[in-house]
């Protein structure tokens, strides 16, 4: 009976972390055609603390801190939610795809909140803002803008240092992905821009420019 | 009188963790409900802080007292709970005997050294390297990395055991010791329980 199972797991990840994970079941087990899905709500806040205050009482602590990262989760998936709506709907004729908007949390203070938004022409233009705080891109930018590195005038200078709203920020480009612009703002969070089938630094820099970063910032709380 | 000085210490001190834990949840509570986030944020992660303390001193109840001739240094005790940043979260320490012939043990959540030591624990022929200064042992069921640190000066060895548990890591130093007394002293920690509460 099973002498015919075969591996189908070619191309698949055996590693659980990966997001191409397969477990190597394959043969003749069946594929999944239906399904909901998972549900999306954002934990409910006011009763993760509610949990939090009870478990708290009861000396059931590392419960009671699963609970309150649950609330914070909430509280930041609704902070990513407002920095969304609070994005303009077209930048330079380029329009939203809400398919496209996503905030993700893990939790923990600010160290995995994520926000993205992508504006597109329905074809090959597209404009992307992300708005992260993630501490390896941050030393990465500000090495650039602090470490003494130069600018040279000649050869593949593919980039340099420009302020975008009166913030320092670096802007790159590249054939094959386009241009990009990253502005670390406040203590802990960085804004990248990118344009895809921009015809010039100017384009790219009208386009970022239409970005309130102040308003941004005083969201996510920064100084 | 000093005896008597201490316990009250103590529950001072535990009253006040735990009126700090009501303060920022009142804070939290009527922040998130006014609707600043931020503020809301803010005072949650000073929760955890508080939480991150609570569970810390809980496990330092539960860590031994001696191992082998060397007692414990309650001066040296230390819990840090954090909110922010890397290796974010509990911090425990506490420290055994003293100068060249000492050790602690330290619990430290989120560690950025775990994925490390779980790599060296999935693959047996990097685990064990051939000067024999590194090692996968077994410690109650958990696999654990030794490492053998000799001191140039004097000679003698020291060893370093680590224990990931899960998003959790327990290191072990002792110096001056063999391999047998570290991995049978290691025997006298509590490594399901610290599991089971610094999850």
């Amino acid at each position: 009976m099973f002498g015919n199972k075969k591996n189908n797991n070619q191309g698949g990840s055996q590693n659980p972390n990966d997001p191409n994970f397969n477990s190597g079941r394959g043969g003749n087990n069946p594929s999944n055609t239906s399904g909901g899905g998972l549900v999306t709500t954002p934990p409910d806040v006011k009763q993760n603390l509610d949990d939090a205050e009870s478990s708290y009482k009861s000396s059931g602590y590392n419960e009671a801190r699963y609970s309150l990262q649950q609330a914070m989760l909430g509280v930041e998936l609704e902070i990513g939610n407002q920095i969304l709506k609070s994005l303009p709907e077209t930048v330079t004729g380029l329009k939203k795809d809400t398919e496209a908007d996503q905030v993700a949390s893990m939790g923990w203070g600010w160290s995995g909140l994520m926000i993205q938004r992508d504006y597109t022409d329905g074809k090959d233009k597209m404009f992307g803002i992300t708005i992260a705080n993630n501490a390896v891109w941050l030393s990465a930018v500000n090495m650039y803008l602090s470490g003494g590195y130069g600018q040279t005038t000649g050869g593949d200078q593919n980039w340099k240092q420009i302020k975008v709203k009166g913030y320092r920020a670096i802007i790159e480009y590249d054939d094959s992905s386009g241009y990009k612009v990253s502005v670390p703002i406040g203590q802990s969070s960085l804004i990248v821009y990118e344009g895809v089938n921009f015809a010039s630094e100017q384009e790219m820099m009208t386009a970022s420019n239409v970005i309130d970063i102040d308003s941004i910032k005083t969201k996510l709380g920064e100084q | 009188m000093k005896k008597l000085f201490i316990p009250i210490f103590i529950l001072a001190t535990a009253v006040s963790y735990g009126q700090e834990f009501e303060k920022n949840l009142t804070t939290a509570r009527s922040a998130y409900n006014s609707g600043n986030l931020n503020d809301a944020r803010f005072a949650m992660e000073q929760m955890l802080r508080d939480l991150d303390m609570a569970i810390g001193k809980e496990i330092l109840k539960i860590l031994p007292t001696k191992l082998g001739d060397r007692n414990f240094n309650e001066k040296d005790d230390n819990v840090t709970g954090s909110a922010m940043g890397v290796g974010s979260g509990l911090f425990v320490h506490r420290s055994y005997g003293e100068a060249a012939k000492s050790g602690d043990i330290e619990i430290i959540n989120n560690s950025p050294m775990i994925t490390s030591i779980n790599a060296i624990l999935a693959l047996p022929f990097v685990g064990n390297s051939s000067d024999g200064s590194q090692k996968v042992v077994k410690v109650q069921g958990y696999k654990a990395v030794l490492n053998r640190n000799e001191n140039s000066e004097t000679g003698k060895a020291g060893y370093s055991l680590q224990v990931p548990l899960n998003n959790t890591l327990v290191v072990f130093n002792l110096l001056e010791a063999s391999e047998s007394e570290i991995t049978q002293l290691a025997n006298s920690i509590p490594l399901s329980k610290i599991q089971q509460m610094a999850q």
